[in-house]
């Protein structure tokens, strides 16, 4: 008897033809799948629907009802100075975070790749921000932000200031100071995944062009980085999405100030549950989820064109 | 020639070094800056003059923070375990057998990791509200126990497990649950591990939704903890908000250096609501 002749269970295919063992094979799925889908439904997916409709209302949080006001919502958000200002600072936030989460974990991962002594040990030091809790990481830079110590010391010792500044209380450099927060965290992790992409490059590559005399700079420029661009679009897409998301870094640091500097989309949406204005919130979480969504899909796109690059 | 190649090597370490500084220097700033006597001055110098513990002493008998850090134990403990089961039983069906509303069930787990947390979370502080689980162990891991993102992690790993594995398990006479159990869930411990520890980094770590969630003191986990200590920023404070910063880290610093090389894998999937 070959191998494909043997009968598998599936529900296509009943092993046993009577009517029991089939209803148990349509069933069989769902038991699998039950206790997941309950708490999903429970606490995600009517949660989000419910957010949907409270955006359509004047939802009292206290009351627990609503009445319905249309896009009464939206016009409001959408004539709320702050709230433009908010999403200027988000998209601001982005562009600050966006180059240096290309550029830099890329230099790292080729650093780190190199067939040294002491490569594993570097990648290691390289990775402990992305494990350390964000509440810890914003707290430490804060100290290290405050204007008796030691950054805005050293700024100062070096001339970039006529004294010492605390960037997170200047309004003009409030929302790059927490920003780079974020790329401190997240050099690690970004490093990881263009490590990824390095492990894909053929040697031959590199051995070729040192035959030809190129030095490793040059190596680096011809060889790795266009080697890496579809890493590097992945990593913008996902910066984007994690950039929309922007919370703790700016809760604990500047909380939304100096006089909304640092105020972005998520800060926005955080006061107003805090002022118990639900309805805004979602509406204002609705416009977050399509600025998501835009980046997710863009995202997939991405990783599904790669996935078939590797294939093809 | 050999000179040359020389300098070079020791000018990328220098730079590696360089960058090991930025990455690690603020954690040895925040551990010296834990360290220092109640009557050093805190910015003087980096280092302390006179080494001492009593801001970790500080830190539990008057910050609380064994409670805080029990609590988070305790969330965590919880949250781990039931996401691994969660998933990887939600996952297989999907991953391996061929059933109505697969895709429908498929697209909506997608569809839910691309949300944002701040769109539901009122909806969801209502909800915690009404089902008396504000305050609970339980109602802070509520979005732990089974995540989008985990099953899909959990699927993506059973795809790759070659099919006939399973298929002479069936031959054999085991059932579905049988070959889950037996087969397919210890083929896929890598995966299992790293979502382990990515629940893990997220719930230790988990801000905003606690904050929404707990409104009495001895439910603080120690995000929240940490979040209220820093309320006080000056500089008396400061030398206890750096030792309970240290005592927070050091759990998810452990688990790093033990499953380093299960970390690689956490930037799989990397879209999480």
């Amino acid at each position: 008897m070959s191998r494909e002749q043997i009968p598998i269970p599936s529900t296509n295919v009943p092993l046993k033809k009577n009517r029991k063992a089939k209803g148990f094979q349509i069933l069989t799925p769902w038991l699998f799948l039950i206790p997941a889908l309950i708490i999903i439904t429970l606490f995600l997916i009517i949660p989000i629907v419910e957010a949907f409709i409270w955006s359509l209302q004047d939802y009292k949080l206290i009351a627990q009802s609503g009445e319905f006001v249309g896009l009464e919502n939206f016009k409001k958000i959408f004539t709320d100075e702050l709230f433009w200002r908010a999403l200027l600072n988000t998209i601001l936030f982005v562009l600050f975070v966006l180059p240096l989460n290309i550029f830099l974990p890329m230099i790292l991962a080729a650093l780190v790749n190199q067939k040294i002594r002491a490569a594993g040990m570097f990648r290691v030091l390289y990775y402990l921000p992305v494990v350390t809790p964000m509440v810890v990481a914003a707290l430490m830079w804060r100290m290290l932000y405050s204007e008796s110590g030691f950054l805005a010391k050293f700024l100062y010792e070096i001339g970039l200031f006529d004294r010492p500044t605390n960037l997170l209380v200047q309004s003009s450099t409030a929302l790059f100071a927490v920003a780079m927060i974020t790329v401190w965290k997240g050099l690690g992790y970004y490093m990881m995944m263009y490590l990824a992409g390095l492990q894909n490059i053929s040697k031959d590559l590199y051995e070729a062009a040192s035959i030809d005399g190129a030095s490793k700079l040059q190596s680096f420029w011809k060889i790795t980085v266009p080697m890496l661009i579809p890493y590097s679009t992945l990593v913008s897409v996902l910066t984007i999405i994690n950039g929309l998301k922007v919370f703790e870094e700016i809760q604990l640091t500047t909380n939304g100030g100096p006089a909304g500097a640092t105020t972005t989309l998520v800060m926005y949406i955080f006061n107003k549950f805090m002022d118990l204005d639900v309805s805004i919130a979602s509406a204002a979480g609705i416009v977050l989820l399509i600025l998501a969504v835009a980046a997710s899909l863009l995202q997939m796109k991405l990783t599904s064109k790669r996935e078939e690059d590797l294939r093809g | 020639m050999q000179t040359k190649k020389m300098l070079n090597k020791i000018f990328v370490y220098l730079i590696m070094i360089f960058i090991a500084c930025i990455t690690v220097g603020p954690f040895l700033i925040t551990l010296f800056m834990s360290l220092k006597s109640p009557s050093e001055g805190i910015y003087e110098s980096i280092l302390p003059q006179q080494m001492t513990f009593s801001n970790y002493i500080d830190a539990f008998e008057k910050a609380n923070f064994g409670q805080y850090l029990l609590n988070t134990v305790i969330v965590t403990a919880l949250a781990v375990p039931l996401n691994l089961v969660f998933c990887s039983l939600a996952a297989y069906p999907l991953a391996r057998m061929d059933f109505r509303g697969r895709e429908v069930v498929l697209t909506l787990i997608i569809a839910t990791m691309m949300v944002p947390f701040q769109l539901y979370m009122a909806p969801l502080f209502q909800l915690t509200g009404n089902l008396g689980l504000r305050n609970t162990y339980f109602g802070l891991i509520i979005l732990q126990i089974a995540t989008a993102f985990g099953i899909y992690l959990m699927r993506q790993s059973y795809i790759s497990i070659p099919k006939e594995l399973e298929e002479s398990a069936f031959i054999d006479g085991a059932n579905r649950f049988q070959v889950w159990w037996k087969i397919v869930l210890p083929l896929s411990k890598p995966t299992l591990i790293t979502l382990a520890i990515y629940t893990f980094t997220f719930t230790w770590g988990d801000y905003l939704w606690p904050l929404l969630n707990i409104t009495t003191s001895e439910m603080n986990t120690i995000s929240i903890g940490l979040a209220k200590l820093s309320q006080n920023f000056d500089g008396a404070n400061m030398k206890l908000i750096s030792a309970a910063s240290i005592l927070s880290t050091i759990p998810t610093l452990l688990i790093f250096i033990f499953l380093q090389k299960y970390f690689v894998g956490t930037t799989d999937g990397a879209i999480k609501g």
